[in-house]
């Protein structure tokens, strides 16, 4: 017995310290995205604009500019996987993401829906409340059917996909009604793009991201026998149909925040848990935060790569997270002998 | 004698008025099919006469009502009933679909000898599907200004109207010469952003709009890079700090700028461009430099009207006399007989 604990203890220690070398990996990345950029801001330069200047062209470059881009591109990554994980563990199913269920592709149609019809009202604001509104519709049509049925995961894959196509038909339909110019802003769109969000979108996103985020800590344990199954989960005094219909919703909702102003960024949703549960195992109480770090990391490297690589051009961020994910997926998905789901 | 000359004149004359005519029905026959160099740079054979024409784009649609033949348009794409105003005639022919694609029986139906459209758009099987039925398709962009002309006298030729075609070609070569000529003297070039619809997507090396910039005496900060529409970054457009912003958008309270009283719409997207974080250290903003220009003036056939405009912005001195409002005023009633009106520049 004494052994079993002493084992836990030091698994734990390993995953917290796992945890740690991630958040010192994330502010490696910072740093290296502050210092990068098309002016001769540098390194120092920008610490230096960061801190001690309050007006002037350095200033306005650090804390315009590139501080806004870092930010929200850490609350995105975040944002996903966390989206990401709860799906996987309330699902019990390793191909689940905000992409499988629906609320991507909605959230997309409603972007497009705001593109064409808005007119001379178009502003990020209008696309980004109707990609949000359309993600929401589709997570309660999922949730009215799980609950006209039953709440089974099957239940939620199959409605999830079902909407997934019928959005994804609906934007193409539109798309296809479009002038070429909206088309392109469509196309743009779907790439994802953290130009254009300032310190307003990022105050948004980051309430409605991080506001579910004590919730789903306090879920932990809940998601964890989930993966035992239902019944057994039931046993143990979980309310399974609860948590599946309010871990939707706030997966959802976090989902929406996350790509409402950016865009659709692929792939971290999916990617992320993953690599994290390769890592620390399935323990959400270290999953989710281990995750969240991964996704930000992730989304704030491929920015960077993104905007400097090819400078002044920039490739779009939805391109590049699958270029960096994908390979590091591969190669920890071979290293990995024993299965880990 | 003199009979024998006479004679023998009329025996020539009778002779050679036969083999005129048989070299003007030889002429004939060769001229029921004409070669033409099309948008996407192929040679196609046209068969002649074309009287009955569907169209597909608004360019295109354009340029056929400058050349006098809105009579031969059997059948249009279908977003044409959005700006009612400006097509007053075409407005109800028959919709057979848009840019993109287009409804095979309908257009059948219509029996054209001709479909007009883009190179590129719809894709290469529209020829397969559309040949079994005699109906030929003439791919004709309009939309750069590099090629405006020669696919202007292509189309003259394919519609025999030349003449009206040599009028509008003369129109446009003279306006371009007189810009050229008024901006003989300049010697510095002003820095330009362009921007598109979409934000912080500019305009590079390929696209028309980099090319009208060049026209006007601009010089594009987007020349070097290597695609025609990339996404930049916000920070090296600071560091740029052009001396002039152009917004090229599609945005407007009505359909279209024509149907448009106001320069409400046209002046808050210019706002919100002047309020972007950090935007007021560039030279443009601090100068108040930032134009909104409409699409419809951009590339296509009115291209020379957004380059004029763009000619007057960046040398408001050297062009006080220029007025691109009178050439496109000049262009809509006697190319398009339709009058001028709308919105299509904030500020003018």
């Amino acid at each position: 017995m004494q052994d079993i604990c002493e084992q836990y203890k030091d698994f734990s220690t390993r995953k917290l310290f796992f945890i740690v070398l991630l958040v010192v990996v994330l502010f490696g990345v910072v740093l290296i995205a502050l210092s990068q950029g098309a002016s001769s801001v540098g390194f120092f330069e920008s610490f230096k604009a960061l801190f001690r200047q309050k007006t002037g062209l350095a200033h306005a470059i650090v804390w315009e500019l590139r501080l806004p881009r870092i930010v929200m591109a850490i609350l995105v990554g975040c944002g996903l996987a966390l989206a990401g994980s709860v799906f996987q563990a309330i699902l019990r199913n390793p191909l689940a993401s905000p992409y499988t269920l629906g609320i991507a592709s909605s959230s997309g149609f409603g972007a497009v829906v705001a593109i064409i019809f808005s007119g001379s009202y178009y502003s990020q604001y209008l696309i980004a409340g109707s990609a949000f509104f359309f993600a929401l519709l589709a997570s309660l049509l999922i949730l009215g059917i799980a609950k006209f049925k039953s709440a089974t995961p099957e239940t939620m894959i199959l409605a999830g996909i079902a909407i997934m196509f019928l959005f994804s038909s609906l934007s193409s339909l539109l798309q296809y009604m479009g002038t070429v110019e909206e088309v392109h802003e469509i196309v743009f769109w779907f790439f994802g793009s953290l130009s254009k969000v300032g310190w307003k979108e990022i105050g948004v996103a980051s309430v409605m991201i991080l506001l579910p985020v004590p919730v789903m800590l306090r879920w932990s344990w809940d998601f964890n026998l989930l993966a035992a199954g239902d019944e057994s989960a039931k046993a143990l005094g979980v309310n399974v149909t609860r948590i599946r219909m309010c871990g939707v919703v706030f997966a959802s909702l976090i989902t929406a925040a996350a790509i409402c102003f950016t865009g659709v960024i692929g792939f971290i949703g999916l990617v992320a848990p993953h690599i994290a549960r390769m890592v620390i195992g399935g323990d959400h109480w270290f999953l989710l935060p281990a995750s969240a770090l991964i996704g930000g990391i992730l989304v704030l490297a491929a920015d960077t790569l993104g905007r400097t690589c090819w400078a002044p051009q920039i490739i779009p961020l939805g391109i590049v997270t699958s270029f960096i994910g994908v390979p590091f997926f591969f190669y920890l998905l071979m290293k990995k002998k024993r299965e880990y789901w | 004698m003199k009979k024998y000359i006479v004679t023998i004149s009329i025996l020539i004359l009778f002779f050679y008025s036969l083999v005129s005519a048989e070299g003007i029905t030889g002429q004939a026959t060769e001229r029921k099919s004409i070669r033409i160099r099309d948008a996407g740079g192929r040679f196609v054979e046209v068969r002649l006469p074309v009287k009955r024409l569907v169209v597909l784009t608004s360019d295109a649609l354009e340029i056929i009502r400058a050349l006098g033949a809105e009579d031969l348009v059997a059948g249009v794409y279908s977003d044409i009933a959005e700006d009612p105003l400006f097509w007053p005639k075409l407005k109800d022919k028959p919709k057979v679909g848009s840019w993109k694609g287009l409804n095979y029986e309908l257009v059948v139906e219509l029996n054209p000898d001709a479909v007009l459209c883009y190179a590129q758009r719809p894709g290469r099987d529209m020829e397969k599907k559309l040949k079994p039925f005699g109906i030929q398709v003439i791919r004709l962009d309009f939309f750069k200004l590099d090629n405006l002309e020669k696919e202007v006298e292509a189309l003259g030729r394919i519609l025999q109207k030349e003449k009206e075609a040599r009028e509008l070609i003369a129109w446009y070569r003279n306006n371009l010469n007189q810009m050229r000529e008024m901006l003989r003297n300049v010697t510095s070039r002003p820095d330009v952003y362009i921007e598109g619809d979409s934000n912080y997507h500019t305009t590079g090396p390929g696209s028309g709009g980099h090319c009208m910039c060049a026209l006007a005496g601009g010089h594009n900060i987007a020349s070097n890079l290597s695609i025609p529409y990339p996404e930049v970054t916000p920070e090296w457009i600071l560091m740029r700090d052009p001396n002039v912003i152009v917004k090229v958008t599609t945005r407007s309270t009505c359909d279209t700028c024509y149907a448009m009283t106001g320069v409400g719409a046209l002046k808050n997207i210019r706002n919100r461009i002047m309020a972007r974080p950090a935007w007021d250290h560039i030279g443009a903003v601090k100068e108040g430099k930032i134009y909104v220009i409409a699409n419809e003036i951009w590339t296509g056939p009115r291209a020379i009207i957004g380059t004029s405009y763009l000619a007057k912005w960046f040398y408001p001195d050297f062009l006080k006399a220029f007025d691109p409002e009178a050439l496109h005023k000049e262009y809509l009633e006697n190319f398009q007989g339709i009058k001028y009106q709308g919105v299509y520049v904030y500020p003018n």
